[in-house]
């Protein structure tokens, strides 16, 4: 094996990425458990009203959740029954979480899976083509839309899009329709919208920073040397000046992932009515279903602990001088 | 957001009774329309919190369930009794405390088995009023006697037949009887006694167990985004006429009302409620109908009379001179564009115990008057004759007189309300400051009181010398007003009511209520007059100044029919079809 | 500040905010991107708005009903009116006026008045957070890197524990659980956006520490507090410029993102505030929902723009 140094790091980093899960499950019981309000809060005005003892009544809905534990006796049965693949029960939406995760994540791929692809592809050939072009008017015009894109309003662009063409011109439903099947148009079609407003910052955001890395690649000295070789045009940036800017693109491209899913994903998805697993987690908060909330919040942070560790493995391979030791 | 929303925030308004689906009792016409379609009803707002609603305390957990299991009984929009399981209507005695309950003989569970006397007797015995499963509404069957809460006791007389015997007179129990709903005995005595395993049992998760007792049965529930149930063809009371006609019924849910009402417009879904501002837009619609209906729900304004409120408060005169200068009309015209209605009592204008004539109409016609409302607080000592002879309402030293409204920041109509309520003050010189925080907050804050350094933990209503954690003088909040029983109302009115949060007394209406509640009370007359009396003397007192009644749109596709608009509009849905 | 310690030779030291010279320079670097420079004058007119826009319009917070949802100037509005009595609607067609040039909401409020108190909730959302997690991330970079050892892995693991925690998610968590105040929402802002700061001022002090000028002073006998404010701290201000610069407009959207889902200030008229409202109105009256987002918009697209201007001109690789 050339690359036993490599197992070596992945064993180290599994460990770290435990540790690092921990702390943050650590950190979200505690928000979610100590805050001064309760899950049976939002009904107990419609109970006093109808002559009902609060107290009781508080006291109860809490025993029923198991709310009523010492807070350190929730938090060690919890990692508890974490440990042994239970991820508990949620009582804002009375099923099980694995349950609740099971049905709602794709929606929250696909949108997610799609902006990706959308935005990655186009980003690329734009900032690529925006880099050869260097200060022409299309390099210009490019630059200054992709400004405009990393400076829009993700929620406030669906916004618009929903009322130019939905409300104005008809075109497309203003919500999302979990009926269709899967694979099929009418799916595509209805995620046209949501796409384009969660991909469109991605979009500009690689156009930049496949442009600069673009840029500082032409720059070097083995552009020139394989420009004078008399490489074709095409292939001196194709494999030369774009393997290399591939690099920093592709981390960006996979931090981005992590946090999408929690912030424009989530936005995305109330503005359209997609019950993807952003709308389920901030319910959830909402709700104090702090199983919920846990499961989800882990979920999100081993993708991005796995999407980092990914990226650092696929260094190793596009550039063989790194190494981790 | 959903949200928003999604924080959506919850008035008191709970029209269980009559946002809770029920159906027609009446000979049914025949159908004249085909059988077939989905009916979707479109939902701005929270989903739900489970289908096993006996634990539940949210009123969309109960709406959903009672799609597949039917009341004993509803009423349609006139109000008249409509038996659901019932077959024929409760007997009381004439002593007013044995209620003989017979329910109809055709009623059966998912296993093919009869639904008896025996199940509903279980469900009241062993699981509403056991330990175990703390029923919120628990107290809905309790009386208080010899000072200890009790409660009722249940009877199986014979498979159709049971009895409910109280130790003391309530006219308005009834109403609780005919809201009951059953439990299956032979699934719910393997999970009695551990709340754990009732609460995940998934028998009543799914609801495999509503045999033929609702117009539908569950098929799938997609949580935070719909809420499906399909045509049960064996149901009790459609049967005969092969109703209910739609395949299915489809609670779908949106993030914003914006999105499905522009989802209606599409005709994507057959059904929501619109907004006011919208109202004009849709009729305008071909392929629309828009039903203007009461509802019970009314928006009040609350004058905290406890300590950490403004002492004038406490006084009749300076509360109803408050009441004097807020122009009803003009929150119901221009807030609530016309669908609304000035409200003077708790009673319900379309509640048959509502007499227009025992209340004070403050804040319309003559009574809205804002000269003699100053006057008023010149001579009790809280105004300055200014220089132009009109009168400058102040403090009680003379300062500015500086008053803080409190609402619900989720609820837009609360908003509109209070910011109108600090216009018409600030004409007479009275400077509102209108704080605008979440649901809990309000609760947690304002609402609840306790005793300054007392161990007792804050309540609703902690007696005379509790105050909230911050001070606040007036609170706009929705409350649902009495339609058909009149005592639901005590709990925020009487002196040592669980909800009087804004420390209101007054033995006189402590003792009104204290005999609408007692057997003199079952005679229709005396009911009636008793209510009356109560309604002139709260719109006198003004505890709080009753505001608006609102009215609700409701927007449907053209093609469907069989809907008798209306209070209750839902009392006969099953026989509803498209054309 | 006249004890500073002189280092010949060494004018890099000098930090940025007093090296006048350097200042010019970096000026006359950034100035020769143009939008750059509309991203200053941009930024320069919204706090000259926030500051005295106020005493030019009309109360934000004055409510109108008989004048709600009037459009801006050059459009129209269908106003309607039902009578219970007569169960009838009558419809006039109302025209912007110049009392409201921008229109007026839902609630009749003046739209340029809102907006114009809106853009002293932004910057100051935006200032005020970023400052906090500036000082925050500054100093917890510095220390790590000048303190190294265990310290520095502690600080390091809670930062990479903060940076995996998904930011918007952590943010609502915060917002939800203590209420949605603004001095609330600003300060849990700035509490959890520190992390990039740490990572990249600790990376840069690294660097700095084994430069002469630090191992001169510390010859010198200066103390590792004076090391640290007067060496390490003056040195990245240049980064930390660039780092405000380019974190202000995210951090004006998360406040926006916050207010768009319910978890905004309410009592505080902020851009997302209005087009939440706005955002329910959209087929009667588009303008609420459109004008805050084009302000939002504006606002961040300059601060991108001098972002992206100033990180050129202090990065000497790049020749603009």
């Amino acid at each position: 094996m050339g690359k036993s140094w490599l197992r070596v790091y992945i064993i180290k980093r599994l460990i770290y990425a435990v540790i690092i899960a921990l702390g943050i499950l650590t950190i979200t019981f505690v928000l979610v458990r100590v805050g001064p309000s309760s899950p049976a809060d939002k009904y107990l005005a419609n109970l006093a009203a109808k002559g009902q003892d609060i107290a009781q009544v508080t006291a109860a809905i809490e025993a029923r959740y198991g709310l009523d534990k010492p807070i350190w006796q929730q938090y060690i049965d919890y990692i508890g029954n974490l440990l042994r693949g239970n991820l508990g029960w949620s009582f804002s939406t009375s099923m099980p979480v694995i349950d609740l995760i099971k049905t709602h994540w794709i929606y929250s791929f696909q949108l997610i899976l799609l902006s990706s692809i959308f935005a990655a592809v186009l980003g690329i050939l734009i900032g690529i083509y925006s880099a050869v072009k260097q200060y022409t008017k299309t390099d210009y015009v490019f630059t200054f839309l992709s400004f405009i894109g990393v400076s829009i309003p993700s929620f406030w662009l669906g916004v618009m899009l929903i009322l130019v063409f939905s409300v104005k011109l008809g075109i497309f439903k203003s919500y999302y329709d979990t009926a269709l099947p899967l694979f099929s148009l009418e799916n595509l079609k209805a995620l046209v919208l949501p796409v384009m407003t969660l991909g469109t910052g991605m979009l500009a955001g690689y156009v930049r920073y496949t442009r600069s890395s673009m840029l500082d690649n032409l720059r070097k000295g083995f552009i020139t040397t394989a420009r004078a070789k008399g490489l074709p045009e095409r292939t001196v940036i194709g494999k030369h000046a774009f393997r290399n800017a591939l690099l920093p693109l592709v981390t960006i491209i996979m931090f981005d992932l992590g946090s999408i899913v929690f912030g424009g994903a989530y936005l995305t998805e109330i503005v359209f009515g997609i019950p993807g697993l952003g709308q389920v987690s901030f319910n959830a908060i909402f709700a104090h279903d702090y199983p919920v909330v846990m499961s989800i919040t882990l979920i999100g942070t081993f993708m991005v602990l796995f999407i980092n560790m990914a990226t650092d493995i696929a260094y190793t391979y596009l550039d063989p001088r790194i190494r981790y030791d | 957001m959903r949200k928003a929303r999604l924080f959506v925030a919850l008035s008191l308004i709970l029209a269980a009774l009559f946002t809770s689906i029920a159906c027609g009792g009446t000979q049914p016409p025949k159908p004249a329309g085909k059988q077939g379609g989905i009916f979707i009803n479109g939902q701005a707002g929270g989903d739900a919190e489970t289908l096993n609603w006996i634990l539940a305390a949210d009123a969309s957990s109960s709406g959903y369930a009672s799609h597949t299991v039917d009341s004993l009984a509803t009423f349609n929009n006139k109000l008249e009794l409509q038996l659901r399981c019932l077959a024929k209507d409760v007997e009381i005695s004439q002593d007013g405390l044995v209620y003989t309950v017979t329910i109809r003989d055709d009623l059966k569970w998912s296993n093919g088995s009869q639904v008896t006397a025996e199940d509903y007797v279980y469900t009241l015995g062993n699981l509403m009023f056991s330990d175990w499963m703390n029923y919120p509404y628990k107290s809905m069957w309790q009386e208080e006697v010899a000072g200890n809460k009790v409660f009722v006791t249940p009877q199986v007389v014979n498979a159709t037949t049971f009895t409910i015997t109280r130790q003391t007179a309530n006219p308005d129990f009834v109403y609780s009887i005919y809201d009951l709903q059953p439990y299956p005995k032979y699934i719910a005595t393997k999970y009695e006694g551990d709340v754990k395993t009732f609460t995940e049992a998934p028998e009543f998760n799914n609801l495999t167990y509503t045999g033929n007792l609702g117009p539908y049965r569950f098929k799938e529930w997609n949580r935070n985004d719909k809420y499906v149930v399909e045509r049960n063809p064996d149901y009790y009371l459609g049967r005969p006429i092969g109703a209910p006609y739609f395949d299915q019924y489809v609670i779908k849910l949106f993030g914003s009302s914006a999105t499905m009402q522009a989802a209606l417009e599409a005709g994507d879904i057959t059904h929501c409620g619109i907004e006011p501002e919208k109202v004009n837009k849709f009729m305008g619609l071909k392929n629309i109908d828009v039903y203007t209906v009461p509802t019970t729900g009314y928006t009040l304004l609350a004058y905290n009379q406890r300590a950490n409120g403004w002492e004038g408060l406490k006084k009749q005169a300076i509360r109803q001179a408050l009441s004097m200068s807020i122009n009803k009309e003009t929150v119901s015209q221009s807030i609530l564009l016309g669908f609304g209605q000035p409200a003077f009592s708790f009673l319900s204008p379309n509640s048959p115990l509502y007499d227009d004539k025992s209340v004070v109409k403050y804040g319309v016609g003559p009574l809205y008057d804002k000269e003699k409302a100053a006057e008023i607080l010149y001579q009790e000592g809280y105004g300055v004759k200014q220089e132009n002879g009109t009168i400058k309402a102040t403090n009680k030293d003379g300062g500015l007189l500086q008053l803080v409204l409190v609402t619900d920041q989720a609820s837009q109509a609360s908003q509109d309300i209070a910011l109108q309520v600090r216009k018409e003050l600030l004409a007479l010189g009275i400077e509102t400051r209108v704080k605008l925080v979440p649901w809990p907050t309000l609760l947690d804050q304002y609402v609840r009181n306790k005793v300054p350094g007392s161990v007792k933990e804050a309540g609703y209503n902690n007696g005379h010398d509790a105050v909230s954690a911050e001070s606040w003088d007036m609170m706009l909040i929705g409350l649902t007003g009495g339609l058909l029983s009149p005592t639901s109302a005590e709990v925020v009115f009487t002196t040592e009511g669980g909800m009087n949060y804004f420390g209101y007394s007054n033995p006189e209406v402590d003792e009104l209520f204290r005999r609408l509640k007692t057997k003199e009370a079952l005679d229709k007359n005396m009911r009636q007059q008793l209510s009356s009396k109560l309604s002139l003397l709260l719109s006198q007192d003004q505890p709080f100044d009753f505001v608006v009644f609102q009215k609700a749109n409701q927007g449907f596709q053209k093609n469907v029919v069989g809907i008798e608009p209306g209070i209750s509009m839902w009392y006969n849905y099953y026989l509803w079809r498209f054309e | 500040m006249t004890k500073r310690t002189r280092i010949p030779g060494k004018e890099i030291s000098k930090p940025v905010y007093i090296n006048t010279r350097l200042v010019n320079y970096y000026w006359q670097r950034t100035s020769r991107n143009k939008l750059a420079v509309f991203g200053l004058v941009f930024i320069l007119f919204l706090i000259l708005l926030a500051l005295i826009g106020p005493s030019f319009t009309a109360d934000p917070t004055l409510v109108d009903f008989d004048e709600k949802n009037m459009p801006p100037v050059g459009f129209t509005n269908i106003k309607s009116a039902y009578h219970i009595d007569t169960n009838e609607f009558t419809t006039t067609e109302i025209r912007g006026t110049g009392k409201h040039p921008l229109g007026t909401d839902g609630k009749g409020r003046d739209m340029l008045s809102m907006l114009v108190s809106g853009a002293m909730v932004s910057l100051q959302v935006g200032l005020i957070a970023t400052g906090i997690a500036l000082i925050i991330g500054t100093i917890l970079g510095v220390l790590s890197a000048y303190a190294g050892g265990w310290v520095d892995n502690i600080l390091m693991r809670f930062t990479d524990i903060m940076m995996t925690f998904p930011f918007f998610l952590l943010l609502v968590l915060i917002v939800f659980i203590f209420g949605p105040s603004l001095a609330f929402i600003v300060l849990a802002i700035g509490l959890t956006g520190w992390t990039g700061t740490a990572r990249l001022v600790r990376s840069e002090a690294l660097s700095l520490r084994t430069r002469e000028f630090v191992t001169a002073a510390k010859a010198l006998g200066a103390t590792d507090k004076r090391v640290i404010f007067h060496h390490l701290i003056p040195n990245v201000m240049s980064l930390i410029i660039v780092i405000a610069t380019m974190s202000i407009p995210g951090v004006i959207l998360a406040e926006a993102a916050l207010s768009f889902i319910g978890l905004g200030d309410p009592t505080v008229p902020s851009w997302g505030i209005i087009l939440e409202a706005g955002q329910h109105s959209l087929d009667t009256a588009w303008w609420i929902a459109v004008e805050p987002g084009i302000m939002l918009f504006l606002t961040v697209l300059a601060f991108n723009f001098l972002g992206d201007g100033l990180r050129d001109a202090f990065d000497p690789r790049s020749s603009v």
